[in-house]
């Protein structure tokens, strides 16, 4: 457990908390594929599972804050990779051949919030919103989309 | 390989009379405190527009006591909150937040038609008719 | 006489696959999905889900709305398990509030979600046994099942939307005349469930259908993002109530279900068992039900803004893990974001590969085995989600070698 925590230390910035007891370890953007990477190569694709990805809109800093919810296994312990992109310019790699689970999140983020996956060929807008809100080019997600 | 007796479930439930209930000639029976329709009691009613504030449904509208209603002197803004019954999703939550416990609750269930139904007749009901 | 014939017809064979639309509305399936099965003859090589039929964009209507009004809007995002969404919503903002409810309150937030769990597990066998074409089995099912539906109107005051959370506790208590009506309505029930779980054991169609269909590998599981039921089916244990021991999970006792096989079977296996494990929480908890205080909240005293912070709430719904994350920014009685993710979410959208290789007619079973939500599913996420297979050299491999 402790080895898996310090492959997360490794690449974190910063380390902060979301209630209750959720470590959150902040980590630059490009530095999310490798991280994957190591876990799978290190401990294999049974030892953990992303479980949820959340954006959030931030105008105030302008930025998008992305987090990824990882279940470790099997303590089932909940961390969350946490990464900031930039609001003008969202663009992080992408998960989804390495881990395919990650293709709803991914989906659905781009979707909602205009994040782009590079790498992931299944991007398409309009599948998520109604094509008349995609066709103006609104991410109903952003605080600013007046949706 | 064993085989539950199913056969012998099939028989017994051909002799037992049937478990369906002919709605709405019969009536479903529910418990006396199931959440029913709920309706203001206007000699509580304060007319201070929280439940419809809180409505998750948007299904309270408050709206003035019509005339010729003796009106308590509780209520300076003459309003009561009118509810919408095809919009309400029954959580309770107008009955639970109300300040003053004004809210009458019931179990009627059945108010599916052909015509709006809303809280307007049960609740001025509850206050007296002034002639003229 | 030999017959000196000339080509007169030719049939030509197609190298392409056919498309088989199953869904959205297809009588296999009772809720809106599309399932665009390629078929080569009977062998499924490749299944697009479609979904968007159902979407009504819940989290931009959170955000809209006033924590207190989203707890309803929380539970109306599924309705058979509204219980489980809304105590996860809830337990969202009491960590960010710090509040704990008594004993009495989280004993009873349980014994509602167990409740939930016997008749969504029930209802899923039972339409599992109506899609394999066995009607006696699910008109039997249901009728036990509205014993259930009758115990959590007594508990909650409402058949299926319980709106039974609150922040601090419950929105109303029980008392002994309940008590007893309950435990009665249960106990009645447990020699039935373990009659269908035998039934499901030992039937020859039921095994005939469901043996080895579906087959998921317990690397396919995790690195696909498989929760619940399914999981367990294949062996990984996940299981939030014993990992996160939420509410009352840490004080009563209960076993894990997880099985080996992997196949559909397995999965409709483990909701019966889980089924008898719940019953056995509902009545351990009606037996040892604390008496600490009154656990509903008074709702007109409860905080109308929370403070500022995140929260990352897990339960255990039905169909597997469900997680709430709610970030407030301590300013306004509006949340400042709410996601919410539903297991019927990454249950259905990323286990398209499960389908290559079955023949048609098991498709419909496979998905059922899912416990497929799609409410759940789809208010949520706001899609029209085209899945675009990942498994080129499979189709390539499939579709080269045959034809």
């Amino acid at each position: 457990m402790s080895s898996k925590r310090d492959l997360f230390s490794k690449y974190a910035v910063k380390v902060d908390l979301v209630k209750p007891k959720r470590t959150v370890f902040i980590i630059r953007p490009e530095n999310v594929r490798p991280l994957f990477k190591d876990l799978i190569e290190q401990h294999g694709y049974e030892s953990f599972y992303i479980s949820t990805i959340v954006g959030t809109d931030l105008p105030g800093e302008g930025k998008i804050r992305l987090d990824y919810y990882v279940v470790l296994l099997p303590e089932e312990e909940t961390i969350v990779v946490r990464t900031y992109l930039d609001r003008n310019n969202p663009v992080i790699d992408t998960l989804v051949d390495i881990v395919p689970g990650v293709f709803n999140g991914e989906c659905e983020t781009h979707d909602l919030l205009g994040i782009f996956f590079r790498g992931n060929p299944y991007l398409k807008r309009g599948f998520f919103v109604s094509l008349d809100i995609a066709e103006k080019g609104i991410y109903p997600l952003r605080k600013d989309s007046g949706v | 390989m064993k085989r539950p007796k199913l056969v012998e479930l099939v028989l017994q439930n051909l002799l037992r009379k049937p478990a369906t209930i002919q709605y709405p000639r019969e009536k479903t029976p529910v418990e006396e405190d199931s959440r029913g329709i709920q309706y203001a009691d206007l000699t509580k009613c304060t007319g201070c527009t929280l439940c419809a504030l809180e409505c998750p449904a948007d299904a309270i509208k408050m709206t003035p006591i019509p005339q010729g209603y003796e009106i308590p002197a509780k209520n300076p803004k003459k309003i009561y909150p009118l509810i919408d019954y095809l919009k309400c999703v029954f959580c309770y939550r107008c009955v639970k937040i109300c300040p003053v416990n004004a809210f009458i609750v019931t179990s009627k269930y059945d108010i599916a038609g052909p015509i709006q139904i809303n809280s307007e007749e049960y609740s001025l009901s509850t206050v007296k008719k002034v002639s003229g | 006489m030999v017959c000196n014939m000339t080509v007169t017809k030719v049939v030509e064979i197609p190298l392409v696959t056919t498309e088989v639309p199953i869904g959205p509305q297809h009588p296999a399936l009772h809720e809106p999905l599309l399932l665009k099965v390629y078929a080569d003859g009977e062998e499924v090589v490749k299944v697009e889900v479609n979904t968007g039929y159902n979407h009504r964009g819940v989290e931009k209507l959170c955000e809209k709305n006033t924590f207190y009004r989203d707890i309803f809007i929380a539970g109306r995002v599924c309705g058979i398990c509204n219980t489980v969404h809304a105590n996860c919503y809830v337990r969202a903002l009491e960590y960010l509030l710090d509040i704990k409810p008594n004993n009495r309150a989280r004993y009873l937030r349980v014994l509602a979600m167990e409740l939930e769990r016997i008749h969504s597990h029930m209802i899923i066998n039972a339409i599992m046994a109506e899609i394999v074409g066995f009607e006696t089995l699910f008109m039997q099912i249901m009728l036990d099942r509205e014993r259930v539906m009758k115990a959590k109107e007594i508990l909650t005051g409402n058949r299926v939307l319980g709106d039974y959370m609150m922040i601090g506790g419950v929105r109303r208590d029980i008392d002994e005349v309940k008590r007893a009506r309950i435990r009665d309505l249960l106990v009645k029930l447990k020699p039935r469930i373990e009659f269908y779980k035998k039934v499901f054991e030992e039937d020859e169609t039921i095994i005939k259908r469901l043996v080895e269909v579906g087959l998921l590998k317990p690397v396919d599981v995790t690195s696909h993002s498989l929760v619940g039921p399914v999981a367990r089916g294949s062996g990984v244990r996940i299981d939030s109530r014993a990992s996160d021991k939420y509410d009352a999970y840490d004080e009563i006792p209960f076993n894990v279900i997880t099985r080996t096989e992997g196949d559909s079977w397995a999965r409709m296996m483990v909701r019966w068992d889980e089924t008898l494990e719940a019953l056995n929480m509902c009545l351990y908890i009606l037996e040892k039900l604390p008496a600490d205080g009154n656990p509903v909240p008074d709702e007109k005293r409860l905080p109308r803004v929370i403070p500022q912070g995140e929260s990352y709430a897990r339960v255990e719904a039905q169909r597997g893990e469900l997680t709430y994350y709610v970030m407030s920014d301590g300013k306004s009685t509006y949340p400042y974001r709410v996601k919410i993710r539903t297991p019927s979410f990454n249950n259905i959208i990323n286990s398209a590969f499960m389908y290559v290789g079955l023949s048609l007619a098991d498709v419909p079973v496979a998905l059922t085995s899912l416990d497929p939500c799609i409410s759940c599913m789809e208010r949520v996420i706001v899609i029209d989600l085209e899945k675009n297979t990942k498994y080129k050299l499979t189709l390539k491999e499939l579709a080269g070698g045959r034809v």
